[in-house]
């Protein structure tokens, strides 16, 4: 019996322990590897960080570009990432309140997140965002000029952007949380003070957030970062690769062009730019975070 | 509970293992993958059936569709876990390596004397014959005729006479175009199919581009001049819309009165075009002179590969070889595949079929025709049109496609993407060619 409650809970990790380490660890390390190899026919052969030189050379017509992509992907997450909070932030605040059906708001809100970027509902993004598509139809009615959405660098990606805007839902519902925990004496305290609804947003609400919007904040950068489907699905990285983030391009290399070394270096690049911002952010945090009461 | 943590432990192991091996190792049982459009995936299985009916060797269909093939395959390869037998593009052979991966079909002993003489030199590597040719493909104009009639314009021969067409169909609606719109690889086929008419050369030849910056140049302008007298769409960013065949300037509001396709796929095209039966009619290339028959590439347009693990077996060996000559040969076979997989090469096959004016008349024949009456027409006058292995490279098209496509999105002028082409082909062809 002893023995039985020993073995019980290391037989239960098993599934998430093989499972770690056959789809995290052993990739998160062979790729490391494979990225300083270059294969010829059947060969892999030591090249060190060749690959690295390779894909920061803009003359390099895969090097190009990554550089490109860089600059798309980092456009996708600084305007990604703030806006995402913010209206998340804002539509919590506003379900927080004692409104009258507020339930069902909250559930609406977060259904496209349920939904996910499937294929259907990048489908439907496709077509909303069409030349001939509902937005465009819309727009007619103003006698707005049909905006070629999927034709210009800016259309694309405000059609993409509004994709990952549109799925806030986990977000909000993690600051719907952390604002029904805020006590009520400190609302009562500036409302004693004079203070108006926009300064006790400012003075109480986002300071007593800030450890909550460090988190959601790193989790969508993180995310963001990784961007795949939208660009994949609605613009196929177009249009002249203006969409085409980092993500993208590493699927483009290592599957389409066979270059799975050349891809390995451009996930571990990826990986260093996401672990400094997340360094930098936490190391900053400490001017604005406030965990204390 | 020591028995229950091994027989869980073994359970796992069990459900990995089975899972590392997916390939077909029994002698009887042939793997066959393929892509292909509903159409094609119909014919194949009940030619499949029939080939099980007929030799008892049973055939596990592993159907795909084109999005996402290459890439299976390629993992499969990688792990040797590939189909006995499956479909691949002719430049597959280089991109994948098939040196090394694929097996020579010489060794199946496969008869190659109904095949055109030099069919299978493009897929031979080394002596080793990487792939059973299935037909033979080019770029070729098919034109929505109802575009044309409306506004008035005769179906052109030239590009002189598309011009002129595109004006008129400008005169009647200034919506709808000549052509319409082309993709990177279309417009680049297009401007090269011109500069072939023009200068009687391959794009490349002796492994080097073979334009120079003047006569790339030269090309670009006449790419210019078709968007800029409404053959084709003035910018790309006008119709983002990808896929040709499901474009609504195609098929539903007919704004586009043509499309430059490989023959072996334009019944996409026909099929999703309303009444397209009786719309689409077969243009072949524009010429520069009236009469000329120049300006054609082509290339194989699929073939059957097969596993090197198949000899790892006498049987499977000649189990393989009966399906290879059954799904390019058998009467019954021929007829139940059709033109699903373009004009058959084989001789017999194709001859057989020629019978049949269902398939005689398709606008697929018909283009087939012409590409191969062009292509002979050009050899005679010492020109070898044929499509480089490396041209379509995975990797390789950046280099002229990129610099195209900012071209055609207004982003780059006619210098700047003569001077990228020709700034990074030759070095890149080599670097591909050589495996890197």
């Amino acid at each position: 019996m002893v023995g039985e409650k020993k073995w019980t809970p290391y037989l239960l990790l098993i599934p998430w322990i093989i499972g770690i380490i056959v789809f995290k660890i052993y990739p998160f390390f062979s790729s490391l590897y494979s990225s300083l190899f270059e294969k010829i026919g059947r060969t892999q052969n030591f090249v060190g960080f060749k690959n690295y030189a390779q894909i920061f050379t803009s003359s390099d017509m895969i090097g190009g570009r990554f550089i490109n992509s860089l600059q798309v992907t980092a456009i996708y997450v600084f305007i990604t990432v703030p806006l995402i909070l913010i209206v998340s932030l804002l539509i919590a605040v506003v379900l927080s309140k004692k409104l009258k059906g507020v339930g069902f708001f909250r559930t609406a809100f977060y259904v496209p997140t349920l939904l996910g970027a499937n294929v259907a509902v990048i489908l439907l993004w496709r077509n909303l965002f069409e030349n001939y598509g509902l937005i465009n139809q819309f727009l007619k009615i103003f006698g707005v000029k049909p905006v070629m959405w999927f034709g210009t660098g800016a259309g694309a990606m405000t059609s993409i952007i509004l994709l990952r805007v549109w799925q806030f839902g986990s977000t909000m519902l993690i600051f719907l949380g952390a604002l029904q925990n805020i006590p009520e004496t400190l609302y009562e305290a500036a409302t004693m003070d004079g203070a108006g609804k926009v300064r006790t947003f400012f003075s109480v609400t986002v300071p007593q957030l800030t450890p909550i919007i460090l988190f959601n904040g790193v989790m969508r950068l993180v995310e963001s970062f990784q961007v795949f489907n939208g660009p994949s699905l609605i613009t196929g990285g177009g249009p002249n690769f203006k969409t085409e983030t980092m993500n993208l391009l590493i699927y483009e290399t290592a599957f389409k062009m066979r270059n799975l070394n050349l891809g390995n270096a451009m996930s571990w690049v990826l990986f260093v730019i996401l672990m400094i911002f997340t360094l930098l952010i936490f190391r900053s945090s400490r001017h604005w975070v406030h965990y204390g009461d | 509970m020591k028995k229950l943590f091994i027989t869980f432990i073994l359970l796992v192991a069990t459900i990995f293992l089975a899972g590392c091996d997916g390939s077909s190792s029994k002698e009887d049982t042939i793997r066959f993958s393929w892509w292909g459009t509903s159409e094609r995936n119909v014919a194949t299985h009940k030619a499949l059936k029939l080939f099980t009916e007929k030799t008892g060797i049973k055939v596990e269909p592993d159907q795909k569709t084109w999005n996402g093939y290459q890439t299976v395959l390629y993992n499969y390869l990688e792990r040797g876990n590939e189909a006995d037998v499956f479909q691949i593009n002719y430049n597959w052979i280089y991109s994948m390596d098939g040196a090394d991966y694929f097996y020579d079909i010489n060794e199946l002993g496969i008869d190659f004397s109904k095949y055109p003489e030099s069919e299978h030199k493009p897929l031979t590597v080394d002596g080793k014959v990487l792939g059973l040719s299935i037909s033979e493909t080019g770029y070729i104009f098919y034109l929505n005729k109802k575009v044309y009639e409306e506004a008035g314009a005769e179906i052109p021969t030239t590009w002189d006479e598309l011009i002129e067409a595109g004006q008129k169909i400008k005169a009647h609606d200034p919506k709808k175009y000549a052509i319409g719109r082309l993709d990177t690889q279309q417009a680049s086929i297009l401007m090269y199919s011109y500069l072939a008419q023009k200068y009687g050369k391959n794009v490349i030849e002796g492994d080097k581009f073979a334009f120079t910056k003047e006569e790339l140049i030269e090309g670009l302008n006449f790419l210019d001049d078709l968007r800029s007298n409404n053959v084709l769409i003035e910018n790309l960013q006008n119709d983002t819309h990808q896929d040709g065949p499901t474009n609504p300037n195609w098929i539903n509001y007919e704004n586009y009165g043509g499309i430059l396709q490989w023959n072996t796929a334009v019944s996409e095209y026909q099929n999703t075009l309303p009444q397209g039966d009786e719309k689409m009619v077969t243009a072949g290339m524009f010429q520069i002179n009236k009469g000329e028959q120049l300006g054609m590439y082509k290339k194989v347009s699929m073939a059957y590969a097969v596993s090197t693990r198949v000899a790892k077996s006498d049987v499977k060996k000649e189990n393989v070889k009966k399906f290879l000559e059954f799904m390019t040969t058998d009467p019954e076979a021929v007829e139940i595949l059709g033109v699903d997989r373009g004009v058959p090469s084989h001789s017999g096959a194709r001859e057989q079929l020629a019978k049949k004016p269902e398939y005689k008349n398709s606008l697929e024949w018909m283009g087939h025709d012409i590409v191969q009456t062009y292509y002979d027409n050009q050899l005679s006058s010492n020109q070898n049109l044929y499509i480089h292995p490396f041209y379509e490279h995975e990797t390789f098209r950046n280099v002229y496609e990129q610099p195209l496509q900012k071209f055609l999105f207004g982003t780059q002028n006619v210098e700047q993407t003569a001077n990228e082409i020709l700034r990074t082909f030759d070095t890149n062809l080599t670097k591909v060619m050589e495996g890197r």
